[in-house]
C-alpha cells in the first residue's frame, strides 16, 4: 500500500502544531517539556518521510542526531526543574516571576 | 570494498582542543581536591578555582593560537573533504579567534567572582570549554545537521551555567526561562531545516542552495522558521523576551559570557547559513529581515530607558545592538556583512568590559547591579568609574571610541547598499541610547556615595580582563589609519581581517 507523503508531513504538521500550542499554552513546566518534545518528534517524522521521498540518507543521520540531542536537553531540562522544585515547591510557570520588565 | 575517506585532522583542531581542555578540567577538579598537599592547604576550593581557570584559558588560548595560525596561512580546510560538513576557513577562524577571546577573558573574570558567591566548582569552566567547543562547530559548519548540533552543543551548557547558583531563586529562574525559550527555538529552527529538506532534497549549504525554489511554499516556511529560531538566539524582537529575565538573574560572568560569544556565534552562523545556503536576493527573507531589524532598535533602545537594574539596562542594550547588526544582514553586501563582523569584534570586548566593572564590584555575594549600586563611584573607585565611562561612551557610540568607528562602518555599508530609512531609524534610536548610557556616568560622578560598603580591591585576573577590554575599545576608536607598526591591532587591520573573512562566503 502506498501511504501518500502529503499524509505523513501534514500529520508531522499537526503534531508540530499541538506542541507549539501546547507549549505556548499549558502552565505546568512538565507538561511544557512534553510539549517540545512532540515538537522535536514532529520533526522527526517529517525528516523521516522525506528521507524516504528522496531516497537519501541525510535525514536518517538528522533523526539520529536530534534524538540523542534531545535525550541531553531532557536531562538538562529535568535537573532545572528540580533544582527550582527544591526551592519553591512548585511546578507552575506562573508562580516563577521574581523577574519581571 | 571500503574506500577509507579523505580526512583532515587538522580541521578539527581548535575544537578538539577546546574539548578535550573540558575533560581535562572536569577530571583535574576530582585529582586537585583529592591530592594530599591540597587537601591540608587553607582555603582549597578558592586555589582550586584559580589553577581550573587557568588551565581552561590555557587550553583556549591554544585554540585560538591555532585559529589565528590557520587565519594567517590562508587555508580552507574540510573534515571530510568528499562530504564536507565544516570548513575551517578564514570566516570560522576570525569567529574562533574573537569567541576564544571572549571566554579566556570570562574565564579570568570568573574566579574571584565565583568564590565571593561561594560556588566552587570545576563544571563550571568545563561547561564553558563545551559551549565554546559548540560555538566552534557553528561558525564552522556548513551543513545544517552540524550548525543544529553546535547550536544545541551551546546551548545546553549555558542552560546549566544560567542556574549555577541554584540556591537562588532568581538564578533558577533564569535557567528555567532560558531553557524553555531556547528548547522551544531549536524545535522550530529544526522544523524549517526538515522543511528546507523537503523541498530540496539536502541538508548542506551547497545543495539547499542549488535545489532552492522561492516559488516553492515548503521552502519559504523552511526559510522563515529557520530565520525565527535564529532570531532566538540573537535576542531579536519579537524574539527577545526571554533576554532581560535571563540576563538579570544568571550570575554577572554567566551573563557576559551569554552576552558577547553567543551573539558572535550565533551572529556568524547566521551570516554563513544566509550566504551560504540562500541567493540574498530572495525578496520575502529581506522583507522581513528589514522589520525585525527596525523593530529589534527601537523595543530594544526604548526599554532600556526605562530601566532601574544594570544588568536589565545592558540586556537591552545587547538586544538593540542585535537590531543594528541586523542592518547589515538586511544589506546583505560584501562590505556590510565585514562591518557586521568588525561591529561584532568591537562589541565583544565592551560589552565584556562593562559587565566586567560590575562583576569587580560584586561583594560578599551580592552584586552591584542597581543604579544606585553605583552612586558616588568616581570617588571611591576613579579608574574603575573611569573605565565605566569609557565603556558606556562606546556602547553608545560616541566619537572617539572603537563603538564609533563600528557604527560608522556598519550604516555606512548599509547606506551604500540603498538602505537609507533604516540607517535613519538606526541613528535617531542611537541618540535615545545616549541617554540612558550616560546615566551611570551621572549617577556615578554627580551622587554621593551611600554607607554600603564597597569592595575596594582589584583581583589580577579582572584587571588583566578589564585592561585589555579598554585597551582594544580605545586604539579600535582612533581614526581608522594603519596604526604604528608596533601596534598589532588598528582599526583598519581589524576591518581588513573582517573582510578577507567574508571574502569566504559565497
Amino acid at each position: 500500500m502506498e501511504i501518500p507523503i502529503e499524509l505523513v508531513v501534514s500529520l508531522s504538521a499537526i503534531l508540530f502544531g499541538i506542541g507549539v500550542v501546547g507549549a505556548l499554552v499549558r502552565r505546568n513546566i512538565i507538561v511544557i517539556l512534553m510539549s517540545i518534545e512532540l515538537m522535536l518528534n514532529a520533526v522527526n517524522l517529517a525528516f523521516v518521510a522525506f528521507a524516504r521521498m528522496h531516497g537519501t540518507n541525510d535525514g536518517h543521520v538528522f533523526v539520529l542526531i536530534v534524538i540523542t540531542v534531545a535525550a541531553a536537553e531532557v536531562a538538562v531540562g529535568l535537573g532545572i526543574v528540580i533544582s527550582l522544585f527544591r526551592n519553591r515547591d512548585t511546578t507552575n510557570v506562573d508562580d516563577v516571576s521574581l523577574l519581571k520588565w | 570494498m571500503i574506500e577509507a575517506p579523505n580526512l583532515r585532522l587538522e580541521a578539527l583542531a581548535p575544537f578538539a582542543f577546546v574539548a578535550i581542555g573540558s575533560l581535562v578540567v572536569l577530571m583535574g577538579e576530582v585529582l586537585l581536591s583529592r591530592s594530599e598537599s591540597m587537601r591540608n592547604a587553607p582555603s582549597v576550593d578558592v586555589r582550586i578555582g584559580t589553577i581550573l581557570s587557568f588551565l581552561s584559558a590555557g587550553f583556549l588560548l591554544l585554540a585560538v593560537v591555532v585559529a589565528a595560525q590557520a587565519y594567517m596561512s590562508n587555508t580552507a580546510w574540510s573534515f571530510n573533504v568528499d562530504n564536507p560538513m565544516m570548513r575551517l576557513d578564514r570566516y570560522a577562524n576570525f569567529a574562533i579567534g574573537v569567541i576564544g577571546t571572549a571566554a579566556i577573558l570570562v574565564c579570568a573574570l570568573s574566579a574571584d567572582y565565583l568564590n565571593g558567591l561561594r560556588i566552587h566548582h570545576g563544571e563550571y569552566y568545563a561547561l564553558l570549554l563545551i559551549a565554546v567547543a559548540g560555538m566552534i562547530l557553528m561558525v564552522s559548519a556548513v551543513d545544517m545537521l552540524l550548525v543544529f548540533l553546535g547550536l544545541e552543543m551551546m546551548s545546553i551548557p549555558i542552560y546549566v551555567l544560567a542556574g549555577f547558583d541554584r540556591r537562588k531563586l532568581r538564578s533558577n529562574e533564569s535557567a528555567l526561562k532560558y531553557f524553555i525559550i531556547g528548547a522551544f527555538a531549536s524545535g522550530i529552527l529544526l522544523y524549517g531545516m526538515a522543511l528546507l529538506y523537503g523541498a530540496t532534497g539536502a541538508t548542506s549549504f551547497d545543495g539547499i542552495r542549488a535545489g532552492f525554489d522561492p516559488d516553492n511554499a515548503l521552502a519559504i516556511v523552511g526559510l522563515g522558521l529557520l530565520v525565527v529560531g535564529f532570531a532566538f538566539k540573537i535576542a531579536s524582537v519579537p524574539f527577545h523576551q526571554w533576554t532581560p529575565d535571563v540576563y538579570e538573574g544568571a550570575p554577572t560572568s554567566v551573563t557576559a559570557f551569554m552576552a558577547v560569544t553567543v551573539k558572535v556565534a550565533a551572529f556568524m552562523a547566521l551570516v554563513r547559513v544566509l550566504t551560504g545556503a540562500f541567493e540574498t536576493t530572495i525578496e520575502p527573507l529581506q522583507d522581513i529581515l528589514w522589520v525585525m531589524a527596525a523593530a529589534t532598535m527601537i523595543v530594544g533602545n526604548v526599554m532600556a530607558v526605562i530601566q532601574e537594574n544594570v544588568k536589565r539596562m545592558l540586556a537591552y542594550s545587547s538586544i538593540a545592538h542585535a537590531g543594528y547588526l541586523l542592518i547589515g544582514l538586511v544589506a546583505g553586501t560584501g562590505e556590510a556583512h565585514a562591518a557586521v563582523l568588525f561591529y561584532l569584534f568591537v562589541y565583544v570586548f565592551m560589552t565584556l568590559g562593562a559587565f566586567a566593572v560590575i562583576i569587580v564590584l560584586a561583594h560578599r555575594g551580592k552584586d552591584a547591579e542597581r543604579f544606585d549600586d553605583f552612586a558616588g563611584l568616581a570617588t571611591q573607585r576613579p579608574a574603575l568609574a573611569a573605565l565605566m565611562v569609557l565603556f558606556m561612551l562606546s556602547l553608545a557610540g560616541i566619537p572617539g571610541t572603537g563603538g564609533f568607528i563600528g557604527k560608522w562602518s556598519l550604516f555606512g555599508a548599509a547606506v551604500k547598499a540603498g538602505q537609507v530609512p533604516l540607517v535613519i531609524v538606526a541613528v535617531l534610536t542611537s541618540l535615545v541610547s545616549v541617554f540612558y548610557y550616560l546615566r551611570l556616568p551621572v549617577v556615578m560622578y554627580m551622587r554621593d556615595p551611600s554607607d554600603e560598603p564597597r569592595r575596594m580591591t582589584t583581583s589580577s585576573g579582572e584587571g588583566f580582563a578589564l585592561l585589555v577590554c579598554a585597551a582594544v575599545v580605545l586604539i579600535l576608536g582612533f581614526f581608522p589609519s594603519e596604526g604604528p607598526g608596533v601596534l598589532l591591532l588598528d582599526n583598519l587591520r581589524v576591518l581588513h581581517w573582517a573582510r578577507d573573512s567574508v571574502a569566504f562566503l559565497p
